[in-house]
């Protein structure tokens, strides 16, 4: 009954936030149009969980995903969760394989990035989600067969004793020609995801301009926590990383010399997506889609993980500017997963 | 008799705790298959026994070839054939490899110093210690059946198995690094590269993250080591203890670590 009234109530309120909508840019942020969407549900008014369940889970932020699955678990007793971890890419791969296979492990996959879950999808395996789970998500993050869970945006950290937020342009593309010295880590996924919205939304060649010209000043970090921590110490002025490391790093020493600037509508502020989906018919996947979208999941994951609320009426991370200031470009995030010509390009470039 | 002897001291405790954690996360050898023998390490004491008997006359041998023919008559390469040969390689390698990579370490100092032509009595000191390694390691086997029998240990994998909590990761972190030392005392500085960036990272770099709230200098001490230190250390000229010394102080920095999200994990939120 109490699940009745919240599909209809989610129904009605989809309608008038499709009307409402309509003539916003794509993707809209936060709170500019609150209050004609419907806000996150609580995890009170889902039903239990209850059957077999084989999750494949790509690994998560420090283990945080583990307790958010040991929540359900102790909250759905009568829900045996099988769950296979692995690195995102290799589960996706795998999917795909045992199905040509024949064979279906998983009934859902949840994936620290958007490209993997776009490799499944575009194989034809993901079901289509229901209209309420859809809409309960922020627009720009609505897509019929997959829900991002978290969110998390490219930024430029920036040493607060070397550079002023005011000499950081608001275009990437625009880096390329500065005087700055810069920290990357090409080799992360992340930054390659965000070279690969690059190419998609400016083109190869500009693309590889822009990597020619940034690798003239550039110093390469292995992993972004390491590029933050590069822009801190001064080694180097900015950089280019996810906003979640900067937050953690502040975190830990509240008094570090590094903010975070923020470029408009383009790739160096592209906010890519942790996703779920379902493989397998029936309520449970569904289901459980929507236990990850309660408002108390996502608080947990925006308060504890840094990772940015992509359902309703959840607070994001502190730290973060409002996010009606920031302006990610429009980009349907499963193209992400077009990667080989991004590597191929940063191979061209010398980058790799 | 050495061997119970090693078992009774105070200081096996750690070790105790060391194997435990080990073979609980699971581990695969680098140096090809492992047979069933090692999930059943009683059954197989004795046969261990006697290869380590094996393995100290043969060694022995070949320092007695040196101090009778000189360098030029003796083949100390046959020194690493007879440890890649017995089964007790694989036993000491899933169960305890500081120990592991001691033996390589005595290996390799005796056979260069016969390869350097050094004095008779530098050459049974390394013998020496070779033996000391050998029966220490015999000793840790025997712990390790024990708690084996007793369900204590985990059956060793021969997959890889993923760590899911951060403590989890930062005990696979502190083997791996063992491990690091054992591929450098075997003379693979390649090898002994290799763990290192793969564990930075695939496991370093997916807890560094919780880690830097609660100590950012400890977090970019560790940063400096995986990425400087320990890379220069295993670069061929160091010695295996010049590395180990690295390795400890980074494992001692690790269990910091792993203290600090104990205590940081008991103060966090339910998520319902």
């Amino acid at each position: 009954m109490q699940r009745r009234a919240f599909l209809r109530s989610a129904c009605l309120n989809s309608f008038a936030a499709a009307g409402a909508l309509g003539a916003l840019p794509f993707p809209v942020f936060a709170s500019d149009v609150a209050g004609v969407r419907p806000d996150a549900v609580s995890v009170d008014q889902l039903p239990p969980l209850e059957g077999d369940l084989t999750l494949y889970l790509g690994r998560g932020e420090g283990g945080l995903y583990e307790n958010v699955l040991d929540a359900i678990r102790k909250r759905n007793p009568k829900l045996n969760l099988q769950v296979r971890r692995g690195v995102t890419a290799a589960l996706a791969n795998t999917i795909v394989a045992e199905s040509k296979a024949g064979v279906r492990r998983a009934d859902v996959f949840w994936a620290v990035d958007s490209g993997a879950i776009g490799l499944v999808a575009d194989a034809g395996l993901a079901r289509p989600l229901p209209a309420d789970v859809t809409e309960a998500l922020r627009p720009g993050f609505q897509y019929p067969q997959w829900a991002p869970v978290t969110g998390r945006i490219r930024t430029i950290p920036y040493n607060t004793e070397r550079v002023a937020r005011a000499q950081i342009p608001d275009s990437v593309m625009a880096l390329a020609d500065s005087d700055f010295a810069i920290g990357w880590a090409p080799a992360y996924a992340s930054f390659q995801s965000f070279v690969t919205a690059m190419r998609l939304l400016e083109g190869e060649k500009a693309t590889a301009d822009w990597l020619r010209g940034v690798n003239q000043r550039a110093k390469s970090y292995a992993g972004e926590l390491g590029v933050v921590m590069g822009v801190e110490r001064g080694e180097v002025d900015i950089g280019f990383a996810n906003h979640y490391y900067t937050l953690r790093l502040k975190a830990g020493k509240p008094d570090a010399n590094v903010d975070l600037a923020f470029t408009k509508n383009d790739a160096g502020c592209l906010v890519n997506a942790s996703g779920i989906l379902a493989l397998s018919e029936g309520d449970l996947p569904i289901n459980f889609i929507r236990y990850l979208l309660t408002r108390e999941v996502q608080s947990y994951l925006a308060r504890e993980a840094y990772e940015i609320p992509l359902v309703n009426g959840v607070q994001p991370p502190q730290g973060l500017p409002p996010l009606s200031e920031i302006s990610p470009p429009k980009l349907d995030l499963t193209k992400l997963a077009d990667l080989r010509p991004t590597l191929n390009l940063m191979r061209r470039t010398g980058v790799l | 008799m050495q061997a119970k002897s090693f078992i009774r001291k105070p200081r096996n405790l750690g070790m105790v705790l060391g194997l435990v954690a080990l073979l609980g996360a699971g581990q695969v050898s680098a140096n090809g298959e492992i047979g069933d023998h090692v999930n059943d390490l009683k059954s197989h004491l004795g046969q261990y026994s006697e290869e380590v008997n094996w393995l100290v006359g043969k060694f022995g041998a070949v320092v007695d070839t040196y101090e009778e023919k000189g360098q030029k008559g003796t083949n100390t390469n046959a020194m690493l054939e007879y440890w890649e040969e017995v089964d007790f390689h694989s036993a000491i390698e899933t169960s305890y490899v500081p120990v592991y990579a001691n033996i390589w370490q005595g290996i390799f100092g005796v056979k260069q110093a016969i390869d350097a032509g050094a004095p008779i009595a530098k050459v049974r000191e390394e013998q020496k210690k070779l033996n000391q390694a050998l029966w220490q390691a015999l000793g840790a086997v025997k712990l390790a059946s024990q708690y084996q029998e007793k369900g204590l240990l985990a059956k060793v994998q021969t997959t890889e198995t993923e760590p899911t909590t951060v403590p989890e990761t930062l005990d696979d972190i502190k083997h791996r690094l063992d491990r690091v030392v054992a591929k450098y005392a075997e003379k693979l500085p390649e090898a002994a590269t290799s763990i290192v960036h793969d564990t930075y990272l695939h496991r370093f770099e997916g807890v560094e993250g919780v880690l830097i709230e609660q100590d950012a200098d400890l977090v970019e001490d560790l940063e400096k080591d995986f990425n400087v230190t320990l890379p220069q250390a295993i670069d061929g000229k160091s010695s295996v203890d010049d590395v180990r010394k690295v390795v400890e102080s980074m494992q001692a920095k690790l269990d910091r670590a792993k203290d600090l999200v104990a205590a940081a994990e008991k103060k966090r939120k339910d998520v319902f």
